[in-house]
């Protein structure tokens, strides 16, 4: 069928489906999203599925299998463009936040024990671009509703979006917060992409950074902010670790050094 | 100039009056050190024992985001939606000079119709302040005011001493002018003289802005660039919060359904790493330690050049914002030869960019 629409899927690999669950819950755009796409991959909406060329593929998850490294090639493959959605996709999310493959070793030792898994092998979780090149990245957990229509929008308009990553505090400053860090508060803000409304610090809760690691983000003065403020520096490490999945080993390893 | 008096009990009759016409905008206390200017439906909303607040004046007449216009390959249409008769109450001096700054830099050079369609909607009526420790508006002069607003109350204990800076102040006045008194006697310009000397006593930070212009050129290359650059954590707040910042950022918003694009400007801040980015990914000021050279050039140096007066209006925002103490009095006294306790100081690291 060739009605002049993009084909466009919408894939999920490991991950709560949280992303592909916002896009469904744009219940007042959904026919708009429908009528100005044809949409071939959707589990989440249908078990109808294709196997078609693609126009667009939007991947949630982390690649966390061998059978999902295979489907992770083939939907680059099949499309033309492809976008990472979600923070599991684009940094690999709370799965992936493994700082050494030893303590990931450990961990599924410790959860399946001698197990054999028949139908795929497990490998540590890693964001998409560990495997294939994306195009365009959508950070968020879950991503932002109007941040995705305006993605959306542009791509099936035949523009890839202008990333324009800014800290959480940007919009924090807009809805007049007080800084949480100057009341002795550990906020990741000033580390953490924008795009949820500054959520949390809007009801004096610190940020824990779940849209994943801003480009340019200054850990290492934050982390010794923190460090001089008294927090314990193990809680703070793993505080940043948590949603950053494979963006801040580099850091991590540089810190080890450091306290050695 | 003419003066008048107003009694205290007086004040929310007034402002009732004048409201009427216009949406009235006022601080208002968020929490109990947190204060924001707000539309006001109920005049008991408003806190006018407010220092400072979080974001200056100059969001209510342009916010971080708004429509400039709509795009097709047919059509253009502008949109001035953001646009409305607004009068702000309650605006401290320093606040009234940023806004001074922002109306000459709208129409220094070119004239901005989105800033100015929108200030001229705007009335603007004063409040005198009494500072705080981070208030430096003495060193930087702006601690008077002799233009700029449409009416300015000075009060002193139970009453106002309301001085009528334009003819649309004076037209407010008029609306309600039983409320008014005009015999201001001598024993209430003694009590407004003792009040000024007594505020001037209570400034408690003092920075020498004269010499921080040439300073600010023999140390452009001082080692104290390559520690603030080291602590910055690149958050924007200095900018966002600071009255004189005036930088934004175009983005094209193609609507779903539609066949046109909503083409919006957005508050942007040369402290974030992406503002410096152009085509082609190259990066002028990819450095902390650059950008802040920057910001601090135009508060310190720049501005005097090209206006006569500092970039700086002494509110003291940056201070109360910046979580590593970067901020024009840290920055300020260290340029100056002080040596200044301060999380940037105290940190003692290489950072990489």
């Amino acid at each position: 069928m060739n009605n002049g629409k993009l084909k466009i899927g919408i894939f999920e690999l490991t991950g709560c489906a949280g992303d592909a669950l916002l896009i469904l819950d744009c219940e007042k755009e959904l026919l708009d999203i429908f009528k100005a796409v044809d949409i071939q991959v959707f589990l989440m909406a249908s078990s109808e599925v294709t196997d078609e060329k693609l126009d667009i593929a939007l991947v949630e998850g982390s690649v966390s299998t061998e059978k999902e490294i295979e489907e992770l090639k083939d939907i680059r493959e099949r499309a033309e463009v492809v976008v990472a959605i979600g923070i599991c996709a684009t940094v690999g999310g709370i799965q992936a936040r493994f700082t050494d493959p030893k303590e990931w070793e450990n961990k599924y030792k410790e959860v399946y024990g001698d197990i054999e898994m028949t139908h795929t092998k497990a490998v540590p979780s890693k964001p998409i671009d560990a495997y294939i090149t994306v195009d365009t990245y959508l950070p968020g957990c879950p991503i932002g509703k109007d941040q995705f229509l305006n993605l959306f929008t542009r791509v099936v308009k035949g523009n890839l979006p202008e990333r324009y990553p800014r800290p959480v505090c940007v919009t924090c400053k807009y809805n007049e917060n007080d800084c949480l860090l100057n009341k002795g508060i550990a906020c990741l803000g000033p580390l953490t992409e924008d795009g949820c409304g500054s959520i949390c610090p809007n009801h004096n809760v610190p940020c824990f950074g779940c849209w994943g690691p801003v480009e340019g983000a200054n850990l290492t003065s934050e982390y010794h902010l923190l460090q001089e403020k008294g927090f314990d520096i193990e809680a703070i490490k793993k505080q940043m670790a948590n949603y950053s999945g494979t963006k801040l080993v580099e850091f991590f390893k540089q810190l080890k050094k450091e306290s050695k | 100039m003419k003066i008048v008096k107003l009694k205290k009990e007086n004040l929310f009759p007034f402002l009732e009056e004048i409201s009427k016409e216009a949406d009235l905008w006022a601080p208002t206390k968020v929490e109990s050190d947190r204060h924001k200017f707000q539309a006001i439906d109920d005049l008991d909303q408003i806190d006018i024992e407010y220092t400072r607040t979080i974001l200056p004046p100059r969001k209510i007449i342009l916010p971080p985001t708004i429509n400039m216009f709509q795009a097709s390959d047919k059509e253009y249409k502008e949109d001035f939606s953001h646009v409305s008769k607004k009068i702000i109450f309650g605006i401290h001096p320093c606040d009234l000079h940023g806004l001074l700054i922002m109306d000459n830099f709208f129409t220094h050079e070119f004239y901005d119709p989105y800033y100015m369609e929108s200030r001229k909607n705007t009335l603007l009526l004063g409040h005198s302040c009494w500072p705080d420790e981070n208030c430096l508006c003495k060193s930087t002069r702006t601690h008077i005011i002799k233009e700029g607003y449409d009416l300015f109350f000075s009060k002193i204990d139970d009453t106002y001493i309301v001085w009528i800076g334009s003819s649309k102040g004076d037209d407010l006045i008029r609306a309600k002018e039983d409320l008014f008194e005009e015999d201001i006697s001598d024993k209430d310009i003694k009590k407004y003289t003792e009040w000024g000397d007594e505020r001037d006593k209570a400034f408690q930070t003092e920075i020498n802005f004269d010499s921080l212009r040439d300073l600010m050129e023999l140390k452009y290359d001082d080692p104290l660039w390559k520690k603030v650059g080291n602590a910055c954590l690149a958050c924007g707040s200095c900018t966002n919060v600071c009255p004189t910042c005036n930088c934004y950022n175009i983005q094209d918003r193609p609507v779903l359904g539609e066949n046109y694009s909503e083409i919006k400007r957005c508050w942007d801040a040369c402290t974030l790493e992406n503002y410096s980015e152009v085509a082609g990914g190259e990066n002028f000021r990819e450095k902390r330690s650059d950008r802040l050279k920057l910001w601090y050039t135009h508060k310190f140096q720049v501005y005097i050049t090209e206006y006569g007066k500092p970039g700086c209006v002494g509110c003291g925002r940056c201070i109360s914002t910046c979580p590593v103490d970067i901020n024009v009095k840290t920055v300020g006294k260290s340029l100056d030869g002080e040596k200044v306790d301060s999380f940037w100081n105290r940190l003692d690291k290489e950072v990489t960019k």
